[in-house]
């Protein structure tokens, strides 16, 4: 049984990101791999350790106050989880939130959790539009397609990204970098929402999720047509 | 005399010449874009020149309905209105509107301006026209790549309703905490309407996924009765902000799939009263914007039984809720732009009798919004809870890949998914279909070229030419 901890779907509830939590289900129980989802708001007590995979999305500039304040008090149990190879993927705001700082245009710090080395500081444009990137996934090439909308640059300081952009602008719309990875934690900016319509990233998540668990991570093939028409199209679109 | 000005509307009258002889476009707002390249500060000539006043609805659904339902009661009224009937209702359409009415001079002779205003371009518009009454209908997600985010949005719209003349008075939603804010925020003199809190409302309407949290303090609203998104009678424990009292309060609403009734009761002081209320368009959303047409023209010194005569009336624009009919099969088409009205529409459809074939064409040009995201909070997951009502879903448009990826992980068997990009074509499956009904949805740029197929394959039950909306 795998468990999936969804962070406050009351309060970042923008941009269909709901669709990732989605996606892992659909896909765990379309392979007969039992999995359930507990959403985590505000205050709700939540342990870490007990969960397989962590969505965090992104939300307004408001709710991601919120978000952060009710983050920083349980910090350590998540900076635990993460370096005990829990399975995160954190989305735009949830992605900024994971650094160590967001840099405001009046040059003032608000601290993130810190858990990656990496920063973000506010662009003079927001980044908005569509996006292909190239990405590595368990030694293989795949192309992951997404829409970014997103007012911060960030600077992963040589770590890990998620893949190259293709097509879009990425993390600063300079280094040709999208996202970041450290351990088990995937970092994107992408809505779309990413997991649907990438179904070889939301794969190698669910088997991450499970090798860690210590199951078998063989996963079998599901028919992923109209998944792959999905992003086929986007692809054609903006690379040709 | 600003000779600019003149070169401005005479080209502009060129092109609303040009764009009928050639039968492309509708013209809705390539005019008003043409005269605004000419003269930017075109607008301002506008000003005080409708006799009576302008009056203003913003909001994110609704507004093309709502501005409709009054300018027709005071049409009725036997005043002389200019609108933007067609829904263009960014700067260039308000324009456009205007220019359509006016002398090259800018000299208009009618009593009202009746405008439907987007509510990106509210603070740009009212910078140069001052509405005497603002109804606000709701504030739900809605494109958002083109909106930034829903606070900045409602936080724009305040300040522009800031700047206006101290005698503007507001025509408020009172069940939509985001909107009954406006008046305390503005201090202006407000009219509120709504709907009586009922739980056999609460239990029939669609889902909600909007933050519900006080537009004050931040704290969480606690809800007695829910309606749908996050309007209903709400209250926050924290700071006492609570629904205010509505001067204009709809009662019993039902609806069915022809039309839908209401009791409206006045509250205010100076006015009360009771009246019956029949609209001959689906939806508990709709009871919201005759509301608001109706509490506006109350105000207006319009007689209730007239404006309640002239909603009975009233035949939807185009997408908001035709009906055709092909052979024996009734065929409706819905425009569809943010999760709260797919919602609505979803529910629609599941009270249709029959097995149905659904087309949903979903582009996603700037007009559409060209992040399609939202889609991943409809909850299309009711339709796989009665997959025995549907025979097929045809996904068109530039994005029908997407929607049926949608279906497919709301739980919809993969067998009645069907992918057609061309309309032509899904439109032809949607109507020759094994269903007993036919329900189209389209976004904005979709939904004319589907209806313009569909109005050709289909017989139109309802029709009004000038009610045709445009996508130039």
């Amino acid at each position: 049984m795998l468990t999936v901890c969804h962070l406050y779907p009351d309060l970042l509830n923008l941009y269909g990101d709901r669709g990732n939590v989605l996606a892992f289900m659909r896909r765990c129980s379309w392979r007969g791999l039992s999995v359930q989802v507990r959403e985590v708001n505000l205050g709700d007590p939540v342990e870490f350790a007990d969960y397989d995979f962590l969505f965090i999305g992104g939300g307004s500039d408001r709710e991601q106050a919120l978000m952060a304040a009710d983050l920083k008090t349980r910090v350590d149990a998540l900076r635990m989880a993460v370096d005990n190879g829990l399975v995160v993927l954190a989305i735009c705001g949830g992605y900024q939130l994971l650094g160590r700082y967001y840099r405001t245009p009046q040059g003032h710090e608000i601290p993130g959790l810190g858990l990656l080395d990496f920063y973000t500081e506010a662009g003079d444009k927001r980044i908005i539009g569509n996006v292909v990137l190239e990405a590595e996934l368990a030694g293989k090439k795949t192309k992951l397609v997404g829409f970014e909308n997103h007012g911060g640059k960030t600077f992963i300081n040589g770590q890990k990204p998620l893949g190259s952009v293709l097509y879009g602008h990425g993390n600063n719309g300079q280094d040709g970098q999208e996202g970041v990875r450290y351990k088990n934690v995937f970092c994107s900016y992408l809505h779309g929402p990413l997991l649907p319509k990438n179904p070889v990233l939301t794969d190698y998540i669910i088997a991450l999720a499970l090798e860690r668990k210590g199951y078998s991570s063989k996963l079998n093939v599901l028919d992923d047509e109209i998944e792959n028409l999905a992003n086929q199209a986007m692809v054609d679109r903006l690379l040709s | 005399m600003n000779l600019r000005l003149i070169i401005a509307l005479v080209a502009a009258k060129l092109a609303m010449y040009l764009s009928k002889l050639s039968g492309r476009g509708r013209g809705s707002s390539l005019p008003g874009m043409v005269a605004l390249r000419i003269c930017p500060d075109l607008l301002k000539y506008y000003q005080g020149r409708p006799r009576n006043g302008v009056i203003m609805t913003t909001g994110t659904n609704g507004k093309t309905t709502t501005s409709n339902m009054l300018a027709d009661i005071l049409e009725n009224e036997g005043y002389r209105v200019v609108t933007n009937r067609e829904g263009a209702n960014l700067i260039t359409g308000v324009a456009t509107a205007l220019i359509k009415a006016s002398t090259l001079t800018a000299r208009l002779n009618c009593d009202y301006a009746v405008l439907e205003v987007d509510e990106a371009a509210f603070p740009i518009v009212t910078r140069w026209i001052k509405p005497s009454r603002v109804m606000v209908t709701n504030f739900f997600r809605d494109q958002l790549d083109r909106y930034g985010e829903l606070d900045t949005t409602v936080s724009k719209v305040l300040d522009a309703l800031n700047k206006l003349p101290g005698e503007a008075k507001l025509i408020l939603n009172v069940d939509d905490p985001l909107v009954a804010r406006l008046s305390r925020e503005t201090g202006k003199a407000t009219i509120y309407y709504g709907v009586r809190p009922d739980a056999v409302l609460s239990s029939i309407a669609a889902y909600s996924r909007e933050s519900k949290f006080c537009p004050f303090c931040g704290g969480t609203l606690v809800y007695n009765i829910y309606l749908y998104s996050q309007l209903g009678d709400y209250k926050c424990p924290k700071c006492g902000f609570v629904r205010p009292q509505p001067d204009i309060e709809a009662e019993d609403v039902t609806s069915d799939a022809v039309g839908t009734k209401a009791i409206i009761y006045d509250h205010s002081s100076s006015s009360r009263g009771v009246w019956p209320l029949y609209i001959p368009v689906q939806g508990i959303y709709n009871i919201y914007n005759a509301l608001a047409a109706f509490t506006t023209a109350l105000s207006l010194g319009v007689m209730p039984e007239k404006a309640a005569l002239s909603l009975t009336a009233y035949t939807p624009a185009t997408g908001r809720m035709e009906s055709f009919r092909y052979g024996n099969k009734q065929v409706t088409l819905t425009l569809v732009k943010n999760p709260t009205g797919f919602n609505q529409a979803l529910t629609a459809l599941l009270a249709q009798k029959g097995r149905q074939d659904i087309m949903i064409a979903i582009n996603d040009n700037d007009a559409d919004g060209r992040d399609i995201s939202w889609l991943w909070d409809v909850d299309f997951e009711v339709l796989a809870q009665y997959p025995e009502q549907f025979n097929r879903f045809i996904c068109s448009g530039q994005r029908a890949e997407e929607m049926a990826l949608r279906l497919k992980y709301a739980g919809v068997p993969i067998m009645l998914l069907a992918m057609e990009k061309d309309y032509q074509r899904a439109v032809n499956a949607a109507l020759q279909g094994e269903g007993a009904a036919v329900g189209i949805l389209a976004t904005y740029t979709a939904l004319w070229p589907v209806e313009k197929i569909l109005g050709q394959k289909a017989e139109r039950v309802s029709y009004r030419a000038d009610r045709m909306s445009s996508i130039s």
